[in-house]
């Protein structure tokens, strides 16, 4: 067919680029933080503590995310409340819950958070499970909600489609899958024959599906050999390995993520898996930094949620993520994940709305408000520019995955800092006035308007 | 055919494991009809003891002693049990079963919530035990020997346990009491004795059995819960407070799970309570279970 872009053509169209970050020192360049000067904010501002309660896995497997979370949240807490409040009068009061509690009792606890404990804000939220059930509430509830994760595409395609108190600032979950299989196009076009190993639930069934669809568009070629479905949360995937080597695939795909992709690799490496296959994985870096030993093989298509590791930007390049990493590391002793970053920004996207809202109004601002001020910003966090939609209130920042590389400075593996794929996030979801589709407004809008690329 | 092979390894391996937790907690049920629902956090709890051990206190070391630490957690569950039978568990046998069940229920989560006050969120592992063996040559794939040991303690276990029970006085004593506990006592059994021995062996099982998980996979929290819904669908499968129906259970689960993530990999969870229902509806009491 004539016409039909080459698989290079439609990748740089698309933007995909794997640059070498520049690391090392740049002198003279050590700012901390954006040093803007702080103004006085206008009218009367009331000195109550602002409440927001705090809701993620404390307890269960899932605290491998939710902990960083949380410690994400209070570090940006602590910074403001050292410079005196929101509006510099306004203390935030961190008010934890459980998530772990299961999605029914979820919904029950965000209520009594706002009857009972009267709090201003709700912020957190780990599982995919929760974020729809908990979405609807919070807008019946008029609650100022920013969900932190919790990223399946479906709360904001069909839970809460036109949401108003809602919000959610890592990025969405079909990125993950998309921008994994970018990077195998990319890196290893020539697969053909492709394993997958993911978790039985929405995240692994939606990563499979983003994963599919774009290799269907750019490796027409590759065609899927073995698939397991482990439970989350499980430890043995000694069958699902067997499985996966028994299949002889040139690539093995995998969605797991903290104590299972743990688990996983150590079994794996016992199995002789990495030295029969290439092996993608899109959240292998994403739970836990530190969680990963060294014994983990180099090159692995490492993927972080397609969203933040904490090596990237590198060195002085992003001052603000330098000095994120080392105030996280001073406060907590290890270092910042994608949703530690996640809250951390979070809350600098309501500590910056109030300001701006403050400087039209006056006085405290209403939560429309501080609504109207958090849709459409641009807020440069540690990870880079977060863009929050106003019309699906969702943030976006670009995606971003790599190779993993041991380094002497840290006892775990990174991203290889010479090889950071990056991909601007408006060229791999859906737009604003796509239609609303199944099984995710990005499935079909990657399905009905990318090319299939020419195969090679 | 070499993959046969490690699929029938495979099936082993799941099932040693699944045989020490579900074994030990209708070994208590058997004898003192309870039903142990913090048995999963005992489990979980051998794990973590063991993981500290290895991982922690000696960690670095690449000792070969090291695999004598692996029992440490099968020591701590059992010194646990010993603990809680006589003070927590003795004021309920005569109070209706739902007291129990609220207990022993309420344990499971102070079990967790200690877990993660002592070892914090993040997965525990003792991977040097895992690592150090290596892997075998099966035709032209590897496999891991540490898994081939896991089936041996499995496989030795359930020996020990047939042995201990059908051949030892104190086995006959067991017996006598998990048949008829008054008349064993009229008879002068101590069956306040038995009960802690029984409740103690039950709880050393469950640590053996996260004792051994944990070099090859990891202590994570949440896993106890998972292990006791595995466990009571063993049991289901082979009759709750029977032995060889926790042995034979547990082989049909680890076959028909491996059977199932090779060749419908959709139906991973939904096999074993398909299975579970299906035991359940021509055979109640399960395989070898008693009906009374």
């Amino acid at each position: 067919m004539a016409g039909r872009p080459t698989r290079r053509d439609f990748l740089s169209r698309l933007g995909v680029t794997a640059a070498a970050a520049v690391g090392g020192s740049a002198a003279g360049l050590g700012l901390a933080g954006i040093a803007r000067a702080e103004e006085k904010p206008k009218g009367t501002i009331p000195d109550k503590p602002f409440k927001i309660g705090h809701m993620t896995f404390f307890t269960g497997a899932g605290a491998v995310l939710g902990e960083p979370m949380f410690k994400g949240g209070l570090l940006a807490a602590d910074e403001i409340n050292e410079k005196g409040g929101l509006l510099g009068k306004r203390k935030i009061e961190l008010l934890k819950a459980d998530e772990a509690a299961g999605t029914d009792a979820n919904t029950k606890e965000m209520r009594r958070l706002k009857l009972s404990e009267k709090i201003d804000m709700f912020m957190g939220i780990t599982s995919s499970g929760n974020t729809p059930a908990l979405g609807p509430v919070a807008e019946e509830l008029r609650l100022l909600t920013m969900f932190i994760d919790g990223c399946t595409d479906f709360l904001f395609d069909k839970a809460v489609p036109n949401p108003h108190y809602i919000f959610r600032i890592t990025n969405i979950q079909s990125a993950d899958g998309s921008t994994c299989a970018l990077g195998v196009a990319m890196t290893w076009p020539d697969v053909k024959k492709v394993a997958h190993i993911h978790p039985d639930y929405s995240y692994g069934r939606n990563c499979f599906d983003h994963f599919s669809i774009v290799t269907k568009k750019l490796l027409p070629a590759a065609q899927n050999v073995s698939e397991a479905w482990p439970k989350l949360f499980s430890t043995d995937f000694t069958p699902h390995i067997t499985k996966s080597l028994a299949a002889k695939p040139d690539l093995l795909v995998t969605s797991l993520w903290g104590g299972d992709y743990v688990a996983f690799y150590k079994q794996a490496l016992q199995h002789g898996l990495f030295s029969k296959m290439k092996v993608a994985t899109t959240l292998a870096l994403g739970s836990a930094p530190q969680s990963i030993g060294k014994d983990h093989p180099e090159g692995v298509l490492t993927g972080c949620h397609a969203n933040y590791h904490f090596s990237y930007p590198a060195g002085n390049r992003w001052p603000l993520n330098k000095t994120f990493v080392e105030r996280y590391k001073a406060k907590f002793n290890e270092y910042p994940n994608f949703q530690a970053e996640g809250a951390y920004t979070a809350t600098y996207v309501l500590k910056t709305a109030i300001e701006k809202a403050n400087k039209l109004m006056g006085g405290w601002p209403d939560d429309d408000a501080i609504i109207s001020q958090m849709e459409g910003m641009m807020y440069p966090g540690p990870g880079g520019y977060v863009y929050i939609r106003p019309d699906n209130h969702q943030g976006y920042k670009d995606a971003i995955t790599g190779f993993s590389k041991n380094v002497p400075e840290y006892p775990f593996p990174i991203l290889d800092p010479a090889r950071i794929i990056t991909i601007p996030i408006r060229n791999i979801t859906a737009p604003p006035g796509w239609p609303k589709g199944d099984p995710t407004s990005t499935y079909t809008w990657i399905d009905q308007t990318w090319p299939q690329v020419k195969a090679t | 055919m070499d993959i046969l092979v490690i699929h029938l390894f495979n099936a082993l391996l799941y099932a040693s494991v699944l045989f020490l937790i579900a074994g030990g907690l209708s070994l208590i049920y058997g004898v003192m009809r309870i039903v142990n629902l913090a048995h999963g956090n005992l489990y979980a709890l051998g794990a973590f003891a063991t993981a500290s051990a290895v991982g922690q206190w000696f960690g670095g070391s690449n000792s070969v002693w090291l695999y004598f630490l692996l029992p440490t957690g099968a020591v701590a569950a059992a010194a646990i049990g010993a603990v809680l039978e006589p003070t927590l568990l003795r004021p309920f046998y005569r109070r209706p079963e739902e007291y129990q069940l609220l207990v022993t229920f309420g344990l499971l989560m102070i079990l967790e919530d200690v877990m993660r006050f002592i070892w914090g969120p993040y997965p525990v592992s003792a991977t040097v035990l895992f690592e150090k063996m290596g892997s075998a040559q099966i035709g032209e794939f590897i496999y891991p020997r540490y898994n081939l040991l896991v089936i041996g303690i499995g496989g030795l276990a359930a020996f020990l346990l047939w042995a201990f029970i059908y051949r030892t006085r104190f086995g006959v004593v067991l017996r006598a009491t998990s048949q008829d506990m008054r008349r064993a006592s009229a008879l002068g059994i101590n069956v306040n004795a038995v009960y802690v021995q029984a409740f103690t062996i039950g709880c050393f099982m469950a640590g053996l059995a996260g004792a051994i998980v944990v070099p090859g996979q990891s202590a994570v929290l949440g896993m106890g819960v998972d292990a006791l819904v595995l466990s009571f669908i063993v049991v289901v499968i082979g009759g709750l407070g029977s032995l060889e129906g926790a042995l034979v259970g547990a082989l049909i689960v680890g076959l028909l799970r491996e059977f199932a993530i090779s060749t419908f990999p959709e139906l991973e969870l939904a096999v074993l309570y398909l299975i579970a229902a299906v035991v359940l509806l021509v055979r109640p009491a399960g395989l070898f279970g008693r009906t009374t």
